[in-house]
């Protein structure tokens, strides 16, 4: 390992909802952050830089929010900057968090991503303030007609992922989804938004916020000689694409594919499936599930949706995908990546609650921005060597 | 990248604020002709905030605190060509104002008639607006002196939560040399497109580079390109309302294939082509609209409409997308 090795010690969310007018716009990533730190046995004091991670400033036109939230997140006088990679942002937030670490710059790190949307419109951020916007749904769904063509899956698929999905939201206690009847026959009977996918097979508007708690080895071994179990960064990698060049292909990536190929590389992984407990992908749309899936090597190519119809991908399946309910249950955009990624750590420190997925030692998480070409992911494990190596 | 003219656009939205119980509480004394301070260690913060700058402890609502209404300029600056965005429509001052009471101070406007009027430590006093609602706003601007000005009527009924944020913003969107090019040869009925010299790849005209190759390209590189093409994926979208939405029925965008060509625009829109009717393989042409050159703007693609030729039936043109 070329770095330090780098322990998640502290994870903190918001009860994630279609509005958060309860508090403000402070008091929201203060709810999370301080949730990290009481996990982490920590206070403000005790931080040495904070990294923050959202969407673009028209989601809630707060110009510049690093420096408005410096006090909400004790950040006076510490390092404080902000990152920007669209949908991603908050998986990218993870992974610059944990390298500020790893490099020996910083001892303990926080980072903290959020969206209140309920203080904008997302349809009119991502159409760049202007009428017409395709929305995400509108500007993914060729992509997923693509992939249901090519691979020849029943048209169930995305209507089963809806469900499945759901269904874990309602083990947790802080998803904003809770469909207590989802079925897929509700799916189904819900409106078609972007053919081919329908309302129910969307993800919502959220207001939310997550907050991971990062250390240095002494640290985590001191956390796991204290009884409180840290997750291992062991893998991160980003890979970016251009949006649109003749010869792109937006359903399998190639900056996707690179991606997990380094993290998997990095660890040792040479089968995903068997290797990897379990993982959290963005999954906006139902269909994302079976895609990223292939496109990230856990299937083979045109093999996803089988994963996704055998059950393998449910939270008592083989390889259980977004056991917290995912990005089809909640959708604080910004926060999005950064509750994948501590959603998996939650899962290898054995801290999931009743979505824990009994055993899981080694997890991945993904986030995805803009029209399928940033990819953020990581592998953590409850161990600095899952594999004994 | 050459440039010789620029299109200026502005985008608007009215977001809100959900204020929290500190600054919401702060902004229903405004209605009240009341300014509140937060009571921290010795310290008493105007404004207030929910957490201590310094130390990140947590303040509470009980301990707010009045302050003001009069209060002692710190530093101020002279704003003499105010801007619509701007509190007052005449030359002011923006202030950094101690309120009595306050060890912090308040960004205000500073209402004289000249910079000659300011200095540092005069004592100022706040000009109520007529008509509260619990913005910052409510106060028009200080004045000098002791005795508040203006004001009268009730403060707020109910407890103000929630603040109206109109927010703007205009910008200048430069208009290069490609683009203007490709706009000159749609006015001709013809379609440009740049060829990167290294990977062949080509690109509607108006893009100035090749993404992979990270080559400029300019009038050398330029291929003709049909204005006729296949529909090889669509979307159709249901518009959801905001403000700023210019549809309100389902609408479709296309991807296109270009004739003899690998270019593929994506997301394009449709012009006399029913929702029900877009569909893979369908033939298309461009459709030009030249209304905006009047007043500064170029000519835009209105987009594609059938050309009633049959279908392209190949299977695989879904995948057809970038």
């Amino acid at each position: 390992m070329s770095h330090q090795p780098c322990a998640i010690v502290g994870i903190g969310q918001t009860h994630h909802k279609s509005r958060r007018w309860d508090v403000s716009l402070g008091g929201l990533v203060r709810e999370a952050a301080r949730r990290a730190l009481d996990d982490a046995e920590m206070d403000w004091d005790d931080i040495d830089a904070v990294v923050i991670g959202k969407a673009p400033d028209l989601f809630e036109g707060v110009m510049k929010p690093e420096l408005y939230l410096t006090d909400a997140l004790g950040a006076t006088g510490k390092p404080m900057f902000r990152v920007h990679t669209a949908g991603s942002v908050g998986g990218t937030t993870g992974i610059v968090a944990s390298h500020l670490v790893e490099t020996g710059r910083h001892t303990r790190v926080l980072a903290v991503a959020y969206q209140k949307q309920s203080e904008g419109n997302a349809q009119f951020a991502l159409g760049s303030g202007k009428g017409a916007s395709l929305g995400a749904g509108g500007a993914f769904a060729p992509f997923m007609r693509s992939y249901i063509q090519r691979s020849g899956a029943p048209l169930d698929v995305g209507p089963m992922v809806a469900v499945k999905d759901r269904l874990n939201a309602l083990k947790n206690p802080y998803a904003h989804l809770k469909l207590e009847n989802i079925s897929l026959e509700t799916v189904k009977a819900s409106p078609m938004m972007w053919d081919p996918v329908r309302y129910l097979e969307s993800c919502p508007s959220s207001d939310g916020a997550c907050a991971v708690v990062f250390t240095d080895e002494a640290g985590g071994k001191a956390a796991a000689a204290a009884g409180r179990q840290p997750a291992w960064v062991l893998a991160s990698a980003v890979r970016s694409e251009p949006a649109s060049f003749p010869g792109r292909d937006p359903v399998r990536p190639q900056g996707a594919i690179d991606c997990a190929a380094e993290i998997y590389a990095t660890v040792g992984v040479s089968n995903p499936r068997e290797q990897i407990d379990c993982a959290e992908l963005y999954v906006p749309f139902s269909w994302y599930e079976p895609m990223w899936l292939e496109a990230h090597g856990i299937a083979d190519e045109g093999a996803g949706w089988r994963m996704v119809e055998s059950g393998a991908t449910a939270l008592d399946g083989d390889f259980p995908v977004n056991m917290s309910g995912g990005v089809l249950s909640s959708n604080p955009i910004g926060a999005s990546g950064l509750l994948r990624f501590a959603e998996a750590a939650l899962q290898v420190r054995g801290m999931a609650g009743e979505h824990q997925v009994d055993g899981a030692k080694v997890a991945m998480a993904q986030a995805y921005g803009a029209s399928a070409q940033y990819f953020a992911m990581w592998i953590v494990a409850n161990s600095l060597d899952p594999f004994g190596s | 990248m050459t440039t010789t003219r620029s299109v200026e656009a502005t985008i608007r939205f009215p977001y809100k604020r959900s204020l929290g119980p500190v600054m919401g509480a702060f902004m229903t004394a405004l209605t009240e002709q009341r300014f509140l301070g937060i009571r921290s260690g010795e310290r008493v913060l105007c404004p207030p905030r929910e957490w201590d700058p310094d130390t990140a402890a947590d303040l509470s609502a009980d301990d707010l605190v009045e302050v003001g209404p009069a209060g002692t300029v710190e530093s101020w600056t002279w704003v003499s060509s105010p801007s619509a965005a701007h509190p007052l429509d005449h030359p002011f001052a923006f202030a950094l104002i101690r309120l009595d009471g306050a060890d912090t101070a308040l960004l205000h406007a500073v209402d004289v008639a000249s910079p000659d009027a300011l200095s540092t430590g005069m004592r100022v006093a706040p000009r109520w607006k007529a008509e509260r609602v619990g913005h910052i706003t409510d106060v028009e601007a200080f004045v000098p002196g002791e005795v508040p000005q203006g004001g009268g009527g009730a403060g707020a009924e109910e407890p103000v939560t929630m603040m109206d944020y109109d927010a703007a913003i205009t910008y200048t969107t430069p208009v290069t040399r490609n683009e203007m090019r490709a706009e000159a040869a749609n006015a001709e009925g013809r379609f440009l497109g740049l060829e990167c010299p290294a990977c062949a790849r080509v690109y509607l005209g108006g893009r100035g580079f090749c993404p992979i190759d990270a080559l400029e390209l300019g009038p050398e590189h330029e291929v003709e390109l049909s204005q006729r093409g296949t529909i090889t994926n669509y979307t159709i979208i249901e518009p959801v309302q905001y403000p700023g939405q210019t549809e309100t029925e389902p609408f479709a965008r296309v991807h296109v294939l270009l004739d003899g060509s690998d270019v593929i625009l994506g997301y394009q829109p449709v012009v006399e082509f029913p929702v029900g009717d877009v569909r893979i393989g369908a033939r298309v042409a461009a459709v030009w609209n030249d209304t905006k050159v009047a007043s500064g703007g170029g000519i835009e693609l209105d987009g594609w409409i059938p050309t009633g030729e049959p279908d392209d039936t190949d299977p695989n043109l879904v995948n057809r997308i970038c």
